[in-house]
């Protein structure tokens, strides 16, 4: 596997503030990975040192340049898409296209126009007429005309109704990823891509909670769910979060041999929504 | 690297129209006036027969010369007004907009560097600017001079030799380009400190620029009895290296265009060589580039989140 962002030890200070604090990890070729953590968890600020935005201590590379240093050349192979709103307003579609044209090596304008011939952008429009949904269409049909071979997207959904939100990620798997390209995606709506990712990342306090192949996470994580005289039981084995629904436990286990909570309650593997919480509310216990 | 800046720069003219429209609309407005001021003479049709430039009452070649060159350097100056009210304008908002409207973010999402951005505003403001004045400028010369040769010709006048054969184009257009382009490269050290404004102040620009050049030279008068900060700032107003030692006002003033009865030139007035050895225009650069550096430095280490 050829890794695409190596990070070794990576950290970001803000004044006495840890934003990122000492993150290792590796994203590979042909993934799509969720970096999953609560408002301030420091996914933006770890996303932008990945992007070259900011500096940062340690070991970052990222396809193979130094992203704050090289970020010219780095421009040339990620596209990202921070927020809904950064497109700038006073622009018109055509002169935002030409312009890209004109910038980036990589993009293919017809591409663009074909993508967006199935949308309701208008060319002569300006940014500002156009509605929110529009614009994440604009753009993504900006990024996916660009050959790159990263895309890096921070709530990239923020503030659109469900309908634009499905037909995103809908064309963000059927128009841009291929198996060849790579996307690490931030998002408070986690329940929406668990079903698109590959790997996952949880981050809490700049700290790395979790990072695994979605694959692995049944074989290792196993929700169980229990009453009565199981529960004390089930708590001799060591959950690492619990919680109650209609009367009855929720458990969470890691690595546990599932012969063990034979005959305690339902077990199935736990929902992502779920197991961020319990890894988060493990690490604060 | 030239070809991104070809982009960026009709980028800037895309967002910020008025660098084109604001000319137009001198343009359209002088015309106007010409137009209205020939149908005013109209009316003293006895006294006036032909209008403005072609009056009889202007005697000689000379005169006339004189008039339509105090015409082409008064309406010059208006355009050289307008175009130092517009960079002030432009300069303080060019890197502030950008942050304020987070298209920053999307702007730094391509592979443009920090520097290729700013110096793409730096351009714009002591080329682009000055580039489009002297388009606008010459665009009203013609208008104005077909104007008042159809006028005068109406009156069964020979326009060619009073209206074009009375005034040298060449001097005076050229003699525009030249003040133009060095009053762009001499008021550089307030377009870089305007653009380091920008980069840097969360809000209100304008006030962030102007209020340090009021307060230092007033806080320096009070506590050191001097003015040495007043002397280098505000004495930059006059491109005098240029100007064979006249300020601008001097320049300007129509007596001083005689250079003789037959010859009236412009471009005779101005000294580019002294200009560009002087070390008054060399240190404006170097402080010009000073303040791009920082403006550069500062839209790279900031962080916009």
């Amino acid at each position: 596997m050829t890794s695409l962002v190596t990070a070794r030890n990576v950290s970001k200070r803000f004044g006495a503030v840890r934003a990122v604090d000492n993150v290792s990890f590796d994203l590979e070729k042909g993934k799509i990975m969720g970096l999953i953590g609560p408002n301030g968890a420091g996914k933006t600020t770890l996303l932008k040192a990945v992007l070259g935005l900011t500096d940062c201590e340690g070991q970052l590379s990222v396809l193979g340049l130094d992203p704050f240093r090289q970020r010219k050349q780095l421009m040339q192979n990620i596209c990202f898409i921070a927020d809904v709103a950064v497109l700038p307003r006073w622009i018109r579609v055509t002169q935002l296209l030409d312009f890209v044209e004109a910038i980036h090596p990589n993009f293919s304008r017809s591409r663009a126009e074909e993508l967006l011939a199935a949308t309701k952008v208008r060319r002569d429009a300006k940014i500002r007429e156009l509605s929110k949904g529009m614009v994440t269409q604009l753009h993504l049909s900006i990024i996916t005309a660009i050959d790159a071979r990263l895309l890096v997207l921070d709530e990239p959904t923020l503030g659109l109704d469900i309908i634009f939100r499905k037909e995103f990620y809908g064309n963000l798997l059927n128009d841009y990823f291929d198996g060849e390209r790579t996307i690490l995606i931030t998002t408070h709506q986690v329940e929406e891509i668990e079903n698109l990712l590959t790997d996952i990342m949880f981050i809490n306090e700049g700290r790395i909670l979790l990072d695994a192949s979605m694959e692995s996470l049944p074989e290792t994580y196993v929700e169980l769910l229990t009453s009565g005289n199981n529960v004390a039981t089930a708590r001799g084995l060591g959950p690492i979060h619990e919680r109650e629904v209609f009367g009855k436990k929720v458990m969470i286990f890691e690595g546990i041999d599932r012969e063990k909570l034979a005959g305690l309650g339902e077990v199935h593997p736990p929902s992502v929504a779920d197991l961020f919480v319990a890894k988060v509310k493990g690490a604060q216990a | 690297m030239i070809r991104n800046q070809l982009a960026l720069v009709q980028r800037e003219i895309w967002e910020h129209r008025s660098i084109y429209v604001t000319p137009l609309a001198i343009t359209s407005i002088v015309a106007l006036a010409t137009l209205a001021m020939l149908v005013f003479a109209g009316g003293f049709a006895k006294e006036l027969d032909v209008a403005i430039f072609g009056a009889s009452n202007i005697a000689s070649d000379a005169e006339r010369k004189i008039a339509l060159t105090g015409f082409f350097v008064g309406t010059s100056w208006v355009f050289l007004f307008a175009a130092m009210v517009l960079t002030v304008f432009y300069t303080l908002d060019c890197l502030y907009a950008e942050r304020k409207d987070k298209s920053i973010l999307f702007w730094r999402s391509l592979p443009i560097t920090d520097a290729e951005a700013v110096i793409s505003k730096l351009v714009t403001a002591i080329v682009v600017i000055p580039i489009v004045t002297v388009i606008a400028i010459i665009a009203t010369h013609i208008v104005n001079l077909v104007v008042t040769s159809i006028w005068v010709s109406v009156k069964g006048a020979d326009a060619g030799h009073l209206i074009w054969g009375a005034v040298s184009f060449w001097d005076n257009w050229l003699a525009a380009l030249i003040v133009t382009l060095a009053s762009a490269i001499w008021m550089s050290p307030f377009v870089g400190w305007f653009l380091f404004v920008s980069a840097f102040t969360k809000r209100s620009p304008l006030l962030m620029a102007f209020m340090p050049l009021v307060l230092i030279p007033l806080l320096e008068l009070i506590f050191l009895r001097s003015s040495v900060f007043a002397e280098a700032v505000f004495t930059r107003r006059g491109m005098i290296p240029l100007f064979r030692g006249m300020d601008l006002e001097g320049f300007f003033n129509e007596n001083s265009l005689h250079i003789n009865d037959e010859v009236v030139s412009l471009l005779a007035h101005l000294d580019v060589v002294q200009f560009l050895s002087s070390p008054s225009m060399w240190s404006g650069v170097v402080v010009c580039a000073l303040f791009v550096t920082a403006a550069i430095y500062v839209r790279r280490y900031r962080d916009e989140s």
